[in-house]
């Protein structure tokens, strides 16, 4: 019966028996002193101690789920405690004990946003015996299973392995970040790669580093040249233009020719390197988005299916056309425009402070007004530049679903509901873009407008000294030329935190796709040429995140050369075991070995290249015919190509087509039908002569005639390989010597058809329903 | 077919943490259904389905309360008392820190469940901004979090969130 014990805080040196009084002690205090228990985090003093206080003599803690809820469902902290005799539910304040031999079955039932723990017994009525959050279901799971196994009979030693592979798996987290690991001593990728931001596009500058320092170089020179044109000016106010006041006109015009000359010389030297430099500063910075477009493509290929399951293809496209862009443009204004104009500020003031001190001191006024006013610039700007993105991200998104859509878009007169949709985002980016042009258009004005006073301050007092005669009228108009010109500077410095900021946020969204954990090889992962294919599940638990279970504790065993049919209702996880199968996804527990091997620890590409996958909805790439057959075997002769669709029963119609071989299939086969596509598609799979085949409900979208040709192709290429068949149709499974029948995740029955019929279970009840649906049909013909 | 249930016509009692026992007057009763919202991000209260637990562990809708609002006081009382068990999505009301560390953002927020610290993993795909002001959050384990509306949140609060959204 239940037991249940209401305790208070046990005061410190309250009553415990000895061996636990000792792990107590032990315990408490010393976060890093060995526990003999398992534990997922720390139990605060007062829930340890009234756990303590309930233990009975000689009574071993086994391990402890730790919960971030307290049992009303706040948050706080509760714990499940598992002993060698029992289970206890405890918090600060109480204790409830429940032993193993009342439960008859326990449940880890998943809610909306948490979940509990249930248990039931002979005696014992359904009762919630713990409530957490998703942060611990995994580990939730196993108490329960934990709890199943003890009341099936199983040995409590058998019971504990699950436990402590758990706790294991648990224990594979990322110090730093708490990443889980692929295996024990990985490194975390995420915490490996996530370095200054700048410092990773350094990678992409590092090639064109000869190339755009002599832009640099030739920068400086023109540079040089751009001081040159004031200085000239004065000599021409202060030197030449008095020579007619002293009547040296022929000397004067000699002089000024001299002048204008060295003038043009400079001109054009700087507009010939101009033009040079900004061919090597283009073709660099071509290069670097170049290749980080590149990398970010490469990379998006080889993400794993859950990041696909997480971010719209929208936003992928636009972070590998628009941020590589914005990225391109910021690189090159710190590689060459910051340096150049660095060195014409720093330029400008020296010659300044040579002619003359004074007023250069007065130019310099509103450049602390420029730097405050840059720092209060970039902090209001930068949250905008997400928002705008995101909003952006937005529009693309309504672009991506309906444009490759626009069949369903038109036979549902949805144009008018889809242009709603898109005019509704566009209108939120209107809004963010708006609201962030006040200040972005606003900002340089006031900058432009602080600087127009520097330069009305030179005339002002430069002015008044001139007429007293203090400096020449050349050196004042020079002065003001140089001014203007370093202002120039100080505007592009005052605006970089503006491409700064929108940069930053570019290289954030990059970064997400190049950083992002890729599908893993181990470095020491076995490569395959080819398979027997005996496939074992073991234990595999997967959800596709936490708020549901997809497969629950699936064990299986296929032998080598086997024809399974895996039959179950709609999303009963069929599909999930082909997909983990495939390794689309790592993130479960449990193991799968294909030959004894973990499918973890071979090299992912040899081991799906020995595999051929015939799904649902064939997917057929912008080419030809040929070229689709071939795409897993880029270099088959032409008449491996041809055996492929024969075998495949395509040859015929291919070759009915106008172009054959040659024909150029649409965005995503459009042009065939749903068999020949699939038809295909079964070629593609013949040509990679694969050891394991899997068909996705390979015939659930073709007519009777073209299924019976599709089923004749699929059982030339069946033989003497292990092959897996998802069918909903159980006719076609009639060449199957096992079948699996999954449903809620869970395998539920395994045998041969006879045996299965025998059963009179599930798949029994599939096939009644069949055959009562194909009589429905032919009393209707 | 689901049979639509108005309001006056039944009786709704809890027996279980997250079941109530359904009374028609006019016809069955069944001890022991599940109340779960068809619209659990868009509407609170209305549209609610009744789903029993069969033999083979699968659920079966058995009717759908077309408002709880329009049930009467006790019976509204038993769904929304199962809801509570059912249901966490924790309203923040008050964002105390965000940090940024090793590529995840860590949010500490005052909740209407308590103080909570939570990590997100891609702030892209994790936080769903929507046009009322509405913010729909999903953690790192997969828990959710709401924000009712960003603009009413105090000062500090969104200018911890300003490059969050």
């Amino acid at each position: 019966m239940k037991k249940t014990d209401v305790t208070k805080p046990r005061p410190q040196g309250a009553k415990t028996n000895a061996a636990n009084k000792k792990m107590a002690s032990k315990y408490s205090g010393v976060h890093e002193c060995k526990k003999d228990y398992l534990s997922n985090k720390e139990m605060s003093e007062a829930i340890e101690a009234t756990l303590y206080s309930t233990l009975g003599d000689g009574e071993k803690l086994i391990f402890v789920i730790v919960s971030d809820l307290d049992n009303a469902g706040k948050y706080g902290e509760s714990a499940l405690a598992f002993t060698d005799k029992r289970v206890i539910n405890v918090d600060a304040e109480r204790a409830e004990s429940y032993e193993y031999s009342e439960i008859g079955s326990a449940k880890a039932k998943r809610m909306y946003g948490n979940a509990a723990i249930y248990i039931e017994g002979d005696s014992l009525k359904r009762t919630r015996v713990f409530r957490y959050t998703y942060s611990i279901v995994a580990l939730c799971d196993m108490a329960a299973q934990f709890l199943n196994d003890l009341a099936g009979g199983t040995s409590f030693e058998s019971a504990l392995e699950i436990v402590q592979a758990t706790y294991d798996k648990l224990n594979l987290v990322c110090p730093k970040c708490g990443r889980t690991l692929l295996r024990a001593g990985a490194q975390c990728i995420q915490c490996q790669s996530k370095t200054k931001v700048v410092a990773k596009l350094v990678k992409y500058v590092k090639p064109e580093f000869k190339s755009l320092m002599l832009c640099v170089l030739i920068s400086c020179v023109t540079t040089f040249l751009a001081l040159v044109p004031p200085y000239m000016t004065r000599t021409i106010v202060d030197e030449v233009l008095p020579m007619s006041v002293a009547g040296e006109i022929a000397k004067g015009m000699a002089m000024l020719t001299g002048v204008v000359i060295l003038l043009l010389g400079t001109h054009f030297l700087s507009h010939a390197l101009g033009a040079l430099r900004g061919y090597l500063t283009r073709r660099s910075g071509d290069r670097i988005v170049l290749n980080l477009r590149n990398d970010v493509y490469k990379k998006a290929q080889h993400l794993p299916m859950k990041f696909y399951d997480k971010t719209s293809t929208g936003s992928v496209i636009n972070r590998i056309s628009g941020d590589t862009a914005t990225i391109q443009a910021f690189v090159l204004k710190i590689t060459q425009e910051c340096i150049v104009q660095f060195i014409l500020m720093i330029g400008i003031i020296l010659i300044m402070l040579i002619m003359n001190p004074k007023l250069t001191l007065l130019s310099l006024i509103p450049v602390p007004l420029v730097v405050i006013g840059s720092r209060i610039f970039s902090k209001k700007i930068a949250p905008f530049y997400h928002k705008i993105w995101r909003r952006w991200a937005k529009v693309t998104s309504v672009m991506t679903d309906t444009v490759p859509c626009i069949r369903v878009v038109k036979a549902f007169a949805g144009e008018d509901r889809a242009v709603d949709r898109f005019e509704k985002q566009n209108a939120e980016w209107y809004k963010v873009d708006m609201a962030s042009a006040k200040i972005t258009m606003v900002f340089p004005h006031i900058i432009s407008f602080a600087v127009t006073c520097g330069s009305l301050l030179i005339w002002a007092v430069g002015g008044r000294w001139a007429l007293l005669g203090d400096v020449s009228a050349g050196l004042l108009v020079s002065f003001i030329s140089y001014a203007s010109m370093f202002y120039g500077p100080v505007n592009f410095f005052a605006a970089l935190s503006d491409s700064y900021q929108s940069a930053l946020a570019s290289t954030e969204r990059i970064l997400d796709i190049l950083d992002a954990e890729t599908e893993q090889n181990r470095d020491d992962a076995i490569k395959v040429d080819r398979l027997d294919g005996k496939i074992e599940f073991k234990n595999v638990n997967f959800s596709f995140d936490k708020t549901k279970k997809t497969l629950s504790n699936v064990s299986l065993t296929i032998e080598a050369g086997d024809i399974v049919g895996i039959v179950g209702t709609t999303g009963s996880g069929k599909s999930t075991l082909i997909n983990l199968l495939l390794r689309f996804y790592d993130n479960y527990e449990g193991e799968i070995l294909v030959d004894g091997h973990n499918i973890k620890d071979l090299d992912i590409n040899s081991y799906r290249s020995c595999i051929g996958y015939v799904q649902q909805e064939p997917m057929m790439f912008s080419d030809t015919i040929f070229n689709n057959i071939a795409y897993g075997i880029p270099n088959a002769s032409v008449e491996q190509v041809i055996h492929a669709a024969e075998v495949a029963n395509a040859h015929e119609f291919i070759t009915k087509q106008p172009d054959c071989y040659d024909s150029m299939l649409g965005e995503r086969g459009v042009g065939l039908s749903g068999g020949e596509k699939q038809r295909l598609s079964i070629a593609r799979a013949v040509l990679k002569n694969p050891s394991i085949l899997v068909f996705d409900e390979a015939t659930a979208a073709v007519d009777s005639e073209t299924e019976n040709q599709i089923q004749e192709a699929i059982e030339r290429l069946i033989s003497g390989r292990t092959t897996l068949m998802i069918a909903h149709r159980l006719s076609t499974l009639r060449k199957a010597n096992k079948i699996v029948v999954v449903d809620e995740g869970k395998i539920i029955e395994f045998g041969s058809h006879d045996e299965l019929m025998a059963l009179k279970g599930k798949y029994y009840r599939l096939i009644e329903i069949q055959s009562m649906s194909n009589k429905d049909t032919i009393s209707i013909k | 077919m689901a049979i639509f249930i108005d309001g006056p016509e039944v009786k709704i009692t809890k027996v279980g943490d997250t079941t109530v026992q359904l009374e028609v007057y006019k016809g069955d009763t069944y001890p022991s259904l599940e109340p779960k919202r068809l619209f659990p991000r868009s509407s609170l209260t209305q549209y609610v389905t009744l789903m029993e637990e069969t033999a083979d562990g699968t659920a079966k809708e058995v009717a759908i309360i077309r408002n709880i609002e329009n049930l009467d006081k006790e019976s509204r009382k038993a769904i929304e008392d199962c809801f509570a068990n059912y249901y966490m999505i924790p309203v923040i009301l008050e964002v105390l820190d965000v940090v940024e560390k090793y590529g995840m953002v860590s949010w500490t927020c005052r909740t209407d469940k308590g103080v909570i610290t939570f990590k997100i993993r891609n702030r892209l795909s994790d936080i769903k901004l929507l046009y009322d002001g509405r913010v729909l959050i999903r953690d790192s384990a997969d828990n959710r979090y709401e924000i009712p509306n960003v603009s009413k949140l105090d000062k500090k609060s969104r200018k911890l969130l300003a490059n969050e959204l």
